[in-house]
């Protein structure tokens, strides 16, 4: 569901067949077309794009009516018995806190009942009405059957079928993974989306056990790096918040704010964060990093504002940000509403594309139909080495680092990224060591030693030593997080990778064999987050009694003195019954009922901002708490723009295109721009298949041909017949094959936590364009 | 028996095309010109020809049951038939079978069309515009045909195409084995697919392409019983042209010519 894997990710789907093949398993494809995944699934049901929550909310609801839920762990690994405020409400969308005019929520009433000791209540009856099952169960009453059908377009037959299989695996020996990826995400509703399928497999006892768990499947091979890294705005590296200017302007309130508990039940791993942020913090600053100036938390740039994506441009647009490089990265096709992030483009001083060819982003100052001459930005091209052409690590979603080798030199001046950021640090050092600067300390003082004695390029080696970490004082590899420090005696770049370079590089490990219980962890093959564990929360793979829930597909086992199997999850001295399985929550339980989002506790169904109807669960259209930034505009409306518009990827071009546009291999298999519509729609508009056609809306139009499928069919959505329009995303007007690019029409919302736009879900119209 | 083939599972394919990339970089194959798609859905070029060797062919979707989409994908090159029409009606005996395979010997092909002719798949092409630039160890040429040689030429373990299968839709071995391994996996997607097929264990004396279909063969374009093309009327063909040939001088123009009188004459 959100993921056609055989398209995106052929590879995987290699090990989903061969699960159908060698294990009966069923496959249960969900998605508005038939894609390849669909044609090789046991049973599959469309869905109206940006309807995720329904469907899911619908199967939660068939779980709980019919009592299909895993009891045991539901009762002992979840916050199903937590009871939560009487000032808790829910009412027609909306949770209680909301503030209209800020389009926020405060969380204070999303609270757990304490005792005496500040310990969470429990009703273990679970029959208490403010306990978190009752409030699931009463929230979720609201999607029927009948309700999912008249708002996702899947019949209440086929819903029913999904719902039956999957929840037929709350058995405690059955299991089922979810598969996901942008159709899940890039959604207003993103981040509860995916909250729903935690809700559903939290319920089905399927998270912490050998097949189970939710996958997502990343975009590209080391997405899964660059999170650990804190490539996203609100993390920093290894998961820890990003600082906040006015909330953490100190480091005593920044690690004040560490999640904490008395519950001795709870090893609330977050209580360590600060040793992990005071490791980081002298891994980046060295010896200038002391105890008396808190490790020069001062330096550290901290968040004044939410800067996501979408906010970037707008800051360009406003002239407040005036440079800008783009590495690896090609907005002009990959990001949403691209004719305002032209223009946003168009205000930068100066802009560096560090690419393996010119991009179209890298060309946005001579793209088709603009004179170069008016546009004033200065634009550097860096080329840069491919994957092969240096070496490294790559993460994969399984948290796997592995590492790879240089194959071949890369030609020309080609650099790798490592060696371009060196050599420009080292430039902007000198320039500030002769010229000054308004804060200086951190360029000049931060410590970078990357390139060994007698070297003239800088070694990935000595980077992944440092994120491994090291004692400050005699220089000595760490073999795990648990022995960082938040006293300046260690420093370490990133502490889930502590344990991956301690003496020995364990990421260039190639080991086969399969290892313990058979179910293919393969612990010495590379190196895995954290400490080598192969499944995250294992403690929820077995019972109180340290039993396994599945015998046959065994994680871990506590035989009453010590876990076998897996790297225990939580530290190997407790056993099952004397702590709860998820370590990084403070209250150590599965949330069904979750706190921490900025838009609610429970996924609730809206529409996305630009929807075809009405939402029909409750009187709020759009995700209340999304972000909604008034100088974007007006969004369009089904009045003018009556067809739902979603984008996707095809096997043969990799995300924004720069990398496959060139291949001729490639280009002969989709050498064009393509939209895929039904073929009811295409008689109503006249289209006939590889017609040429506009598509557009109040953002752009584009043209592209068109691929008349039944594999896309409309919908029936309160009674009447909805119509999409699909559209690759890949082309633009750079490289060899050009097209345009589907992403001029995508709209600049997002989602209300992650802010990632909603790509998957808007509005437009298409007709056939004149000869 | 160290027979080869190739087994084509329709039910595990997931139309990557990787098998159909694979074949032009181990081939050095140039991309032909394309503009939207060639065929139905996203087929691309329409067929094989001189410069595509295989090839992943996408039908239209079968919806007679909307929650079990029958959506067929199929890898089709060469079948390398034992008993191949190409071979037989070729007038300069190019075509061999070599290993179990059935090679085109460049040196020996005037580029006559004979094999297009006879092959009932619509396998070989003759190459129309020098290609000289590509080509592995032989340079594509005009004038003369070319189709997959199941990596006879360039030689590795296993073919490019079948090498690169993500999903073992396209496997590759001995073909006792894989004759085994189909029915055994006929007998398991029946309940699935009530009326698919084995293609290849009979057809031309067995061919070296074993392909399970979802459903009857001719749903897929597949000749059902496929006959031999007449040796009588080969023989005839062949007689004519032997006598032609010697006013052709050797010039594989003229040759070409002497074959199409010959193959008039006879009708």
């Amino acid at each position: 569901m959100g993921s056609n894997a055989a398209e995106n990710h052929p590879i995987s789907f290699k090990w989903v067949e061969k699960a159908i093949e060698e294990r009966n398993a069923k496959l249960i494809v969900v998605d508005p077309r038939i894609t390849k995944s669909a044609s090789l699934a046991t049973l599959y049901a469309p869905l109206r794009s940006g309807t995720d929550i329904a469907f899911l909310g619908g199967i939660i609801n068939y779980a709980l009516q019919k009592n299909l839920i895993q009891k045991e762990y539901v009762l002992e690994y979840t916050n199903a018995s937590y009871l939560v405020s009487t000032d808790f409400k829910f009412d027609d969308g909306l949770f209680s806190g909301y503030d209209a005019a800020k389009r926020k929520y405060d969380n204070k009433t999303w609270a757990y009942q304490m005792d005496e000791k500040g310990v969470p209540k429990q009703d273990k009856s679970l029959k208490d009405p403010q306990c978190v099952y009752q409030l699931l169960k009463t929230h979720y009453s609201r999607y029927t059957p009948e309700k999912v059908e008249s708002i996702t377009g899947c019949p209440q037959k086929t819903f029913l079928k999904v719902a039956e299989m999957f929840v037929s695996t709350h058995k405690p020996d059955k299991v089922a993974t979810i598969m996901y990826a942008m159709g899940t995400t890039q959604h207003t509703v993103g981040t509860q989306n995916v909250r729903a399928f935690s809700v559903l497999q939290l319920l089905m006892g399927n998270m912490g056990l050998a097949g189970g768990g939710i996958n997502a499947l990343r975009g590209e091979s080391n997405v899964q790096g660059s999170t650990d890294h804190g490539l996203l705005y609100h993390i920093i590296p290894g998961y820890l918040p990003a600082p906040d200017s006015k909330k953490h302007a100190t480091l005593a309130q920044y690690n004040e704010s560490a999640p904490k508990t008395n519950d001795p039940m709870s090893i609330n791993w977050w209580s360590n964060r600060p040793k992990y942020l005071v490791s980081m913090l002298k891994a980046w600053y060295g010896d200038a990093a002391t105890k008396e100036n808190d490790f020069c938390y001062d330096w550290f740039p901290k968040l004044s504002k939410p800067t996501p994506y979408i906010v970037l441009f707008e800051d360009m647009l406003k002239g407040v940000i005036k440079g800008a490089f783009y590495m690896g990265t090609n907005p002009i096709v990959g990001g949403p509403n691209t004719n305002r992030a032209i223009k946003a483009m168009e205000n930068l001083d100066w802009l560096v594309a560090a690419d393996l060819w010119e991009t179209d982003s890298a060309i946005f100052w001579r793209r088709p139909g603009v004179n170069p001459e008016k546009i004033k930005t200065e634009v550097f091209l860096l080329p840069a080495a491919a994957s092969i052409e240096k070496e490294g690590s790559v993460s994969n979603s399984g948290r796997w680092a592995q590492w790879r080798y240089k194959a071949v030199k890369p030609p020309g001046d080609a650099k790798p990224d490592l060696d371009m950021l060196d050599l420009i640090l080292k430039e902007v050092q000198s320039l500030y060591a002769k010229e000054g600067g308004k804060f200086p300390d951190p360029i000049l003082k931060v410590n970078w030693n990357y390139t060994a004695e007698g070297e003239h390029e800088p070694s990935p080696h000595l980077v992944a030593k440092e994120i491994n970490g090291y004692t400050w004082a005699d220089k000595k590899q760490l073999e795990s997080f648990m022995l960082l420090k938040d006293d300046g005696s260690t420093a370490s770049g990133c502490w889930i990778y502590c344990g991956s370079y301690p003496g020995e590089n364990l990421m260039a490990r190639r080991g086969t064999d399969e290892g313990p219980n058979g179910i293919g962890m393969y612990p010495g093959w590379a190196w895995c987050w954290p400490i080598n564990r192969r499944i995250i929360y294992n403690r929820a793979s077995v019972n109180r009694k340290g039993q396994p829930w599945d015998p046959k597909r065994a994680v871990v086992t506590w035989d009453g003195t010590a876990w076998k199997g897996d790297v225990v999850d939580g530290g190997a001295k407790f056993g099952p019954d004397t702590k709860n399985p998820f370590i990084m929550n403070d209250e150590g339980v599965g949330r069904l009922f979750a706190k921490g989002l900025v838009d609610g506790p429970f996924p609730e169904h809206f529409e996305p901002m630009e929807s075809p109807v009405q939402n029909m669960l409750n009187s709020q259209k759009v995700n209340p708490a999304s972000l909604i930034l008034e100088e974007v505009g007006e969004f369009g409306s089904v009045v003018h723009y009556p067809y739902i518009g979603t984008s996707y990827r095809v096997t043969e071009h990799w995300q924004a295109g720069a990398m496959t546009r060139n291949l001729p291999w490639l280009t002969e298999l989709v050498p064009d721009m393509f939209c895929e519509i039904s073929p009811t729609l295409a008689k109503l508009k006249g289209i006939k298949n590889g017609d040429k056609v506009k598509i557009f809306n109040n953002r752009g139009k584009i043209s592209a041909f068109a691929l008349v499928t039944e594999r896309i069919r409309p919908l029936k959505v309160a009674g009447k017949d909805v119509e999409m329009v699909g559209m690759i995303w890949h082309f633009g007007q750079g490289c060899s094959a050009t097209g345009d690019s589907c992403n001029l029409l995508t709209p600049s919302i997002g989602d209300a936590n992650t802010m990632i736009p909603e790509y998957k879900a808007f509005l437009v119209d298409i007709k056939k364009e004149e000869a | 028996m160290n027979k080869k083939a190739f087994l084509v599972d329709t039910t595990k394919c997931s139309g990557c095309r990787a098998c159909q990339v694979a074949c032009k970089q181990w081939n050095n194959l140039p991309a032909e010109s394309t503009t939207f798609f060639g065929g139905p859905e996203y087929t691309n070029p329409a067929e094989l020809s001189a410069i595509t060797f295989n090839h992943v062919k996408f039908f239209p979707v079968d919806l007679s049951k909307p929650e079990k989409p029958v959506w067929t994908i199929m890898h089709k090159k060469c079948y390398h038939c034992e008993n191949a029409n190409c071979q037989n009606a070729c007038p300069e005996n190019a075509i061999r079978r070599l290993d179990g395979w059935t090679v085109i010997d460049h040196s020996r092909c005037i580029g006559c069309g004979a094999c297009t002719e006879a092959c009932v798949y619509n396998v070989p092409h003759v190459l129309e515009d020098d290609m000289s630039e590509y080509g592995t160890e032989q340079p594509l040429v005009s004038g003369k045909a070319y189709k997959c040689h199941a990596c006879t030429v360039n030689t590795r373990d296993i073919p490019a195409c079948a090498s690169v299968c993500p999903t073992n839709a396209l496997t590759y071995g001995n073909r006792e084995d894989l004759v085994k391994k189909a029915k055994a996996r006929l007998d398991k997607v029946k309940p699935e697919y009530p009326h698919a097929s084995i293609y290849g264990l009979k057809e031309f004396d067995g061919l070296g392409v074993i392909t399970i279909l979802k459903n009857s063969p001719d749903k897929f374009g597949l000749p059902v019983n496929p006959k031999p093309i007449s040796a009588e009327k080969i023989m005839t063909i062949h007689a004519m042209y032997a006598f032609l040939n010697h006013f052709t001088l050797g010039l594989p123009s003229l040759k070409r010519t002497a074959y199409r009188i010959s193959k008039n004459l006879v009708g």
